[in-house]
């Protein structure tokens, strides 16, 4: 009998760019390169990688109240640092950053056609996303664009992992376009200032990643990577709360496609925001600790506009959603917000424990503000006319900005030696913050300054590790093995790819 | 039976006194049926050990020319065979025994059929007579509870809902585990042929059962191949057994015209006992000392599970019309089902036609077969899903919604903005702004032509068309409340899909005599193509528009005008409310998008993105198979099938599916006792396989990524650059090595009957072992996907014991009782697995993100649990037990599945009970661990009083443990039905049968939720789970009346 067919398939809906012998086709570069840019949007999430930075340190945790936010125990393993290889979001945030490293080999391999820009793009992505395998993990996997799911991935540690991730960006900087300041509609693209950025963070971490202390040399590099993004214009923005909003400013480098209603809903009270801004209300997830709220200027007991506090720390207004620390009585356009027992929402500092919470312990965080723009440099204005509902089509979630590269300047001039100068940039940014300026800087005082301009921008992990406190205790943390400075490998990674290595202490 | 041993008595005087043989001659007669007299057409009468013979036409009358010593045997399904010799005889009358035990049956093995006496496989028939009775709305409920080994579980009690099939347990670890259904000889694809529904943010639900489309009552028989031995001749689709439909033919009726009507009244069969209103708001004080209790109580008491459900009266209504002649016979039939659903909103229209008709030509040699069936099943759904939040979907928010508030679908206190102070999405208004329709039309035609090329060898040409187009439709308006993304916005979304399977086998057979013992060869080759071709569509910023036909109707005509401005290539394309349009072209180089602006001739502005998909595969196929009986005592059958499908690479496109089985049939052997009728045990061992994954997952491919809509319409994806919009995303990660999922089954069985055959029945032990299993596993990342499909080096055990006994109590003229009962036990084991345990079963609710319930792990059984274990509140009122999740030695799958049935016939009075039970499997009530704690009544959302009983403290967090883990066990009262007929001499209707059938009578379990028979998908990263309850469409108690009439 004669066969009919010999099996082959067509497709009709989809691009085959591997075929069945194992030939890599090439990619359409430009589709390739927007999706991306686009996956950059599931750090606007309040899981995975922003989880691991965040939801672990002293300023941000999720305690479990009442029947909410208990999600399997996730949020109380990273507050207690009791986090196993089986962790969903250490494993979640492990596949997105890798899966983005190879989209970036697949515009990068020889038989993509692309042009001179789209490759220095692609490599810049390349490099933040193994930036980030690097900072959380330590061992960077590695698999080019044709090799198949039988190739296991040889893994880059130490100082091959840093040279690697440095080339890609210092051969990306000629071909990537010197983004104009405030052109927010580039920003979401790589540019010359987002790659320097990058190249300051690494160098600024360089001693945590391959051991020792801060070498001079490294220093300088930082010094020269944020004088390089100065000279393409950033610099310091006027008005704080401003700049997390969906318009342009002078400090945005770069920023992620994806809407910010997490960092919006995922702090507030369920009744908070509801009358105005979405009828759903707040998530009642994210506190910070006493401790990081006692970093800032101000009157301890009364966040009220014009209490004396210091701009960043926000103000909570009598009749409507405050903005930065909400603590005490929350006011809303009806009056006094209600908890959920009925009685009037008073944000208490402490939160005792981390379980059986009640829904009103814990100061909030909001700086990303469903009312947003609020008027640059004016304390108790709203500007009414850009309100969204839920936080949709706000697509501004800023990943890096200048007023970070400020401080990692005065820290790198700090760890040369001259804190003299790196205090004078401190107080630069604290007098256009309004903050008294400071006397004098010490390691505590630069970490705590980006404590207060940084916080909820995902890298209070990194400045804590830096800075050696995050293995150390702190709220609900007891463990101070030095091994929870890095996430293990994901369990169910060193089970596919033998290549990795277990993580000392897990 | 007196009758009958007269005439054998008078056949063998005559052929005593008969001296004389002539070499030919002409026998005529009439046979009639022994227990009413009737003449029976189409009986077959051979000549013995001659292909030689004839059949009955409609008077029951024959003629046939025989040698001389002639023996003919005369057989006909349903009758004991009788065998008379000839001798002079010119005229030979006789009347046939109906036959009352199971064993003469004739049983449907796929590319044929055998006598059950003949089988040589683990092989299970229901016969139309003994389906269930009462609504029914697709197949598989026809044959519930009724086989051993044989587990039947609908996902819910929707109209329609999808059932989950499992033969001999589970074998695979994803969603292909159904087995193969076979309808007329078309094995059916396994693609869903109805859409899935969109999530409006409630969550998602499954696909409809795609067995809707058959009318029950057209369905003759349903035989169960379950072991390798006979599913082999499946080959890659035969591993989770072969469910082969029969729908009923002409043959053997004359003229006959019948009608049946069934009514049926469906009512809840459970609700939850919640708090009612005054109970509620002194409850909610306790916990919340000190505050006025009017924040949360509106006054009313208002039970929203009575609201949202209904009395459903339900009609059924069949006709068909049969006839045989000497050369063929047909039947006709039409047939019109109004399911109305218990729960408002929901329920299934179908209407069928089917012609079903045999031909046959040049004396019989060219028999010409066409079964063909038109349908059209209407689905309308509530908006009831499988993942809901904390808004919970219409099944849950009716349990928990605060009973003090109105039933009335507002959200507001009077005219002003006052809103009750809830979380939960009121039900009413979930009912009143949502609508849901799927249209399905569906064709199923066969067409065979088989020739006796010579008296032994006989050609089969085979062709089948299989065609659906389903258009699923559904919106929501923005004033429903409280669910996100849709308040303020509404929705509107439509899927249109159409599956074409078409099948064209050719096959010979050949029967041989060798000896006196028979031998069958069967030789064949298949093709079958599955092709798959959709468009879906999404709307969104409606406003408050409430008229949701309408958003539906725009949502169409929207649609259709970017689809006429565009160009044809289009792969996807979104327009924003402003007119600004991308558009995402399919195979230009490179792959392009373009931009358009253009005020499209629709008027309301909003947005509207488009998706098309099409795939399709193809399966071809060699097979051969042969039976050989030496002596009706020793029993061989082998067969083999050759599968080639583009689901697997050039590596290894085709897998060899080898079976073979002996049977001994020991009866008349010496050292078996008397009492035995039947003995005979049966040996059998085969390979089947698997390929029930995704299309095309050797190749690594990319596609666009879904466009994506804001609430108020506008694209989620802004700008004009090379770089934005959608982008390219790798969808597989091909694998070129994937081969065959295979499965060894080694089934040993006995079958016995004694008494007279009055007690038969089989026991069959299995092993099922499978191996290189297809699934998902993580990616050794970097990687273009989080999972890669491998063939995953681990083994999937099932072992165990079906044993099935009826019993003939009595089988008098005015009075028979008979029994059955089958009882199976499995034992499920996964094995020589070394990868990552595989969590699934994920479990939502309030506070339960990233919570799951279950896992895959070596050497535990599939679908263990993976629980906290809690061991109750401690002082402060929280959980103990630890925050550790850990395997409690708890498993989903039921251990004993059990049926029983009995049916009595008292003069014209019959009575038929079938009850089933399951045990051993536990449950998990993700709907307590979501609803029922203090911290819901804290929170103002109802719960049951046992909730109110224990300290546990409103801050406490309900994680997944034991807590929530029950004993599934139950055993359920499926079907009783009553039903009296009778005939009518000399009356326009010749026979009648009144009925009155209880389904679903009662439940005796201890689980404290609906309905412990459950299983709501909550599969995770394409891991399916099984036996978790949460949100699910509750099951109904139904009591039907029938009528049937003959006319």
């Amino acid at each position: 009998m004669v066969s009919c067919t010999d099996l082959g398939v067509k497709e009709t809906d989809s691009f085959v760019i591997t075929t069945e012998s194992g030939e890599f086709l090439g990619v359409d570069a430009a589709g390739t390169l927007s999706s991306a840019y686009n996956e950059m949007n599931w750090q606007n999430t309040q899981e995975n990688l922003y989880a691991l930075n965040e939801a672990t340190t002293d300023e941000q945790f999720i305690p479990t109240r009442g029947t909410d936010w208990g999600d399997n125990g996730v949020w109380r393993d990273l507050a207690r640092h009791a986090w196993t290889g089986a962790h969903t979001f250490n494993y979640k945030a492990w596949n997105y950053l890798n899966a983005n490293v190879y989209r970036a080999n697949q515009i990068l391999h020889p038989k993509t056609t692309k042009t001179a820009q789209q490759e220095a793009e692609a490599k810049f992505i390349r490099a933040y996303n193994m930036f980030w395998i690097l900072d959380l993990w330590r061992q960077i996997p590695f698999r080019e664009a044709d090799q198949g799911p039988a190739v296991l991935p040889s893994v880059k540690s130490g100082q091959e992992a840093f040279d690697f991730i440095v080339a890609d960006l210092t051969s990306a900087l000629p071909n990537l376009p010197a983004t104009a300041v405030g052109n927010i509609g580039a920003q979401n693209k790589a540019s010359k200032a987002s790659a320097n950025y990058l190249l300051a963070k690494l160098y600024l971490n360089k001693h945590i990643y391959l051991g020792g202390d801060a070498q001079s040399a490294d220093m300088d590099k930082v010094i020269g990577y944020v004088t390089a993004i100065e000279a393409d214009g950033y610099k310091l923005q006027d008005g704080f709360f401003g700049i997390f909003g969906p318009s342009g400013d002078n400090e945005t480098i770069f920023w992620a496609n994806g809407q910010y209603e997490p960092r919006i809903w995922g702090s507030l009270h369920y009744n908070q925001g509801r009358e105005t801004y979405n009828t759903g209300g707040g998530w009642n997830g994210f506190a910070t600790t006493a401790d990081f709220y006692a970093k800032f200027e101000g009157p301890a007991d009364n966040n009220a506009p014009g209490a004396g506090q210091e701009e960043r720390r926000g103000f909570v207004p009598a009749n409507s959603l405050g903005v930065g620390f909400l603590v005490g009585t929350q006011g809303g356009p009806d009056g006094v917000v209600k908890a959920r027992s009925g009685s009037p929402l008073v944000f208490t500092k402490d939160v005792p424990a981390l379980t059986g919470q009640p829904d009103y312990t814990g100061v909030r965080l909001l700086k990303w503000h469903p009312g947003v723009k609020l008027n640059r440099g004016k304390d108790n204005e709203k500007d009414s006319a850009t309100i969204n509902m839920a936080g949709q089509g706000l697509n501004h979630l800023v990943l890096m900005r200048y007023a970070d590269a400020l401080l990692m300047k005065a820290e790198a001039l700090f760890r040369k030696g001259d804190a003299g100068q790196g205090l004078i940039l401190v107080n630069q940014l604290r007098v256009i913050r309004k903050a008294t300026p400071l006397a004098s800087l010490t390691a505590d005082v630069v970490l705590d300054e980006r404590a207060r301009e940084l916080y909820l921008e995902g890298w209070r992990r990194n400045d804590m590790v830096r800075f050696g406190k995050f293995n150390a205790k702190f709220a609900f943390v007891d463990n101070t093995d030095a091994s929870r400075n890095i996430f293990p490998i994901p369990d169910n990674a060193l089970g596919s790819n033998p290549n990795l290595k277990p993580t000392d202490g897990y | 039976m007196i009758r009958l041993y007269l005439t054998r008595y008078a056949i063998l005087f005559l052929v005593l006194a008969s001296s004389v043989a002539m070499a030919q001659q002409v026998v005529t007669g009439k046979v009639t049926s022994g227990d009413d007299g009737s003449a029976i057409p189409g009986v077959n009468i051979v000549e013995k050990g001659t292909s030689n013979g004839t059949v009955t036409d409609v008077d029951g009358s024959y003629k046939v020319t025989v040698g001389s010593g002639a023996t003919l045997i005369f057989s006909f399904v349903g009758y004991v065979s009788q065998e008379i010799v000839v001798g002079t005889q010119s005229t030979i009358s006789i009347s046939l025994t109906p036959d009352v035990t199971a064993l003469s049956e004739v049983v449907v093995i796929g590319y044929g059929e055998v006598n059950r006496r003949d089988a040589t496989g683990a092989v299970a028939s229901v016969k139309s007579e003994a389906f269930n009775r009462g609504i029914i709305a697709s197949p598989e409920q026809l044959i519930q509870g009724k086989t051993a080994g044989v587990q039947i579980t609908s996902s819910s009690g929707e109209p329609g809902a999808g059932v989950n099939l499992r033969i001999r347990g589970t074998s695979s670890v994803r969603g292909g585990n159904n087995p193969l259904f076979v309808v007329d000889g078309i094995p059916l694809s396994s693609d869903d042929t109805t859409p899935g529904g969109s999530d409006f943010g409630r969550g998602g639900s499954s696909a409809k059962n795609p067995l809707n489309f058959l009318n029950p009552n057209d369905i003759e028989s349903i035989d169960i191949l379950k072991d390798a031995s006979a599913t082999a001749i499946y080959g890659s689709r035969g591993a989770n057994g072969v469910v082969i439909i029969t729908t009923k033919g002409g043959k053997g009726k004359k003229q006959t015209l019948e009608y049946s009507s069934t009514v049926s009244v469906s009512q809840q069969a459970k609700y939850y006992d919640v708090l009612d209103a005054n109970t509620f708001v002194s409850e909610w004080s306790k916990l919340n000392p000190g505050v006025n209790p009017s924040t949360i109580n509106y006054g009313a008491n208002t039970d929203w599970q009575k609201e949202i459900n209904r009395t459903a009266v339900s009609q059924n209504h069949n006709f068909s019309y049969s006839n045989s002649y000497k050369t063929g016979n047909y039947r006709a039939s039409v047939s019109y089902d109004d399911q109305v659903g218990i729960i408002k909103n929901s329920g299934l229209k179908r209407l069928t036609g089917r012609l079903n008709l045999n031909q046959n030509f040049l004396q019989d040699k060219l028999k010409f077969t066409a079964q063909t069936l038109f349908s059209r099943v209407n689905d309308q759904a509530a908006p009831i899903t499988n993942t809901a939040g904390f808004e919970g979907d219409l099944i849950g928010s009716s349990i928990i919604y605060n009973p003090t508030i109105p039933a009335t679908p507002t959200n507001y206190i009077g005219n002003s903005s006052n809103m009750y102070s809830t979380d939960i999405a009121n039900p009413l208004s979930q009912l009143k702004y949502y609508k849901d329709g799927t249209e399905t039309n569906r064709e199923l035609i066969n067409l065979s032509l088989g020739y006796d090329i010579t008296k032994e060898l006989n050609f089969k040409i085979n062709t089948g068309f299989d065609r659906s187009h389903s258009l699923r439709a559904s919106a929501t308006s923005g004033l429903q409340s409280k669910i996100a993304n849709v308040n303020g916005n509404g929705k509107a979304f439509m899927t249109d899909q159409k599956n074409a399977n078409d099948l064209v086998e050719a096959f010979f057979n050949y029967n041989k005599k060798i000896g006196d013992n028979p031998l069958t060869l069967l030789l064949g080759y298949s093709y079958q193509s599955f092709d798959v071709k959709g468009r879906s569509a999404n709307a969104a910023n409606f406003g408050t528009q409430t008229n949701m036909d309408w958003m539906i109707q725009d949502l169409k005509d929207a649609d259709k005008a970017v689809r006429d401005f565009i160009p044809q290539n289009w792969n996807q394309y979104e327009y924003d409310r402003t007119g600004f349009m991308r558009v995402y072209d399919l195979f230009s180089n490179p792959p392009a998008k373009t931009y358009y602006t253009s005020n499209l001739p629709f008027i309301n502005p909003r947005g509207v993105t488009g998706t098309r998909y099409s795939y399709k595969d193809e399966l071809q196929s060699f097979f051969a198979r042969g039976n050989y009986n030496v002596g009706e005592k020793y029993f061989f059958t082998a067969s083999v099938r050759a599968d080639g499908s583009t689901r697997f690479g050039s590596n290894n496109k085709y897998g060899i599916f080898p079976s073979g089985a002996v049977k001994y049939r020991m009866s008349d052997e010496s050292f078996v006792p008397e009492i035995f009728d039947e003995l005979a045990v049966r040996v059998g061992y085969g390979i089947t396989g698997n390929q029930s994954i995704g299309h095309n997952l050797y190749t690594t491919r990319q596609q666009w990524s879904t466009v994506g809509l804001n609430n108020d319409g506008s694209l989620s994806n802004t700008g004009t650059g090379p770089n934005d919009g959608a982008g390219l995303n790798t969808v597989t990660y091909g694998n070129p090595d994937l081969q065959w999922e295979q499965t060894g089954q080694l089934n040993i069985g006995v079958d016995y009957g004694f008494f007279g055959s009055r007690i038969n029945g089989s026991i069959d032990f299995y092993n099922k072992n499978t191996t290189k299993l297809l699934m998902q596993v993580m990616s050794a990342q970097p990687a273009p996907t989080p999972f890669v499909w491998r063939n995953l080096d681990a083994n999937v055990i099932n072992s165990g014991i079906e044993l099935t006994v009826n019993g003939v109590v009595a089988d008098k003229k005015d009075f028979g009782l008979n029994l059955g009962f089958n009882v199976a036990y499995n034992k499920n084991k996964v094995k020589n697995y070394d990868g990552s345990p595989l969590p699934t079963g994920a479990i939502n609710g309030q506070g339960l993100s990233n919570s799951y319930a279950q896992r895959i792990a070596n050497n535990q059984s599939l679908f263990t649990y993976y629980v906290r274990n809690w061991t109750g509140f401690g002082a402060d009122g929280l959980n103990t037990g630890g925050d550790e999740q850990q395997y409690v030695g708890k498993s989903a799958i039921p251990k004993v599945n059990a049926g029983f049935s009995l049916s009595l016939r008292v003069y014209k009075f019959d009575l038929a009970a079938y009850m089933y039970g399951q045990f051993g499997q536990y449950v998990y009530n993700n709907l307590a661990n979501a609803y029922f704690t203090k911290g819901s009544i804290a929170g103002a959302r109802n719960v049951t009083p046992d909730v109110l009983s224990t300290n546990e403290s409103k801050a406490n967090s309900p994680d997944v443990s034991t807590r929530f883990l029950e004993k599934g066990d139950f055993v359920r009262m499926q079907n009783l039905s009553v039903g009296y007929s009778t005939t009518l001499k000399d009356f326009f209707v010749n026979k009648v049968r009144l009925s009155v059938t209880g389904q679903n009578l009662f439940v005796i379990t201890n689980y404290s939720g609906r309905d412990p028979e459950v299983n709501v998908d909550k599969s995770l990263d394409g891991i399916p789970s099984l036996g978790i309850d949460y949100t699910s469409y509750p099951r109904a108690r139904t009591v039907s009346f029938s009528l049937n009439a003959t006319f």
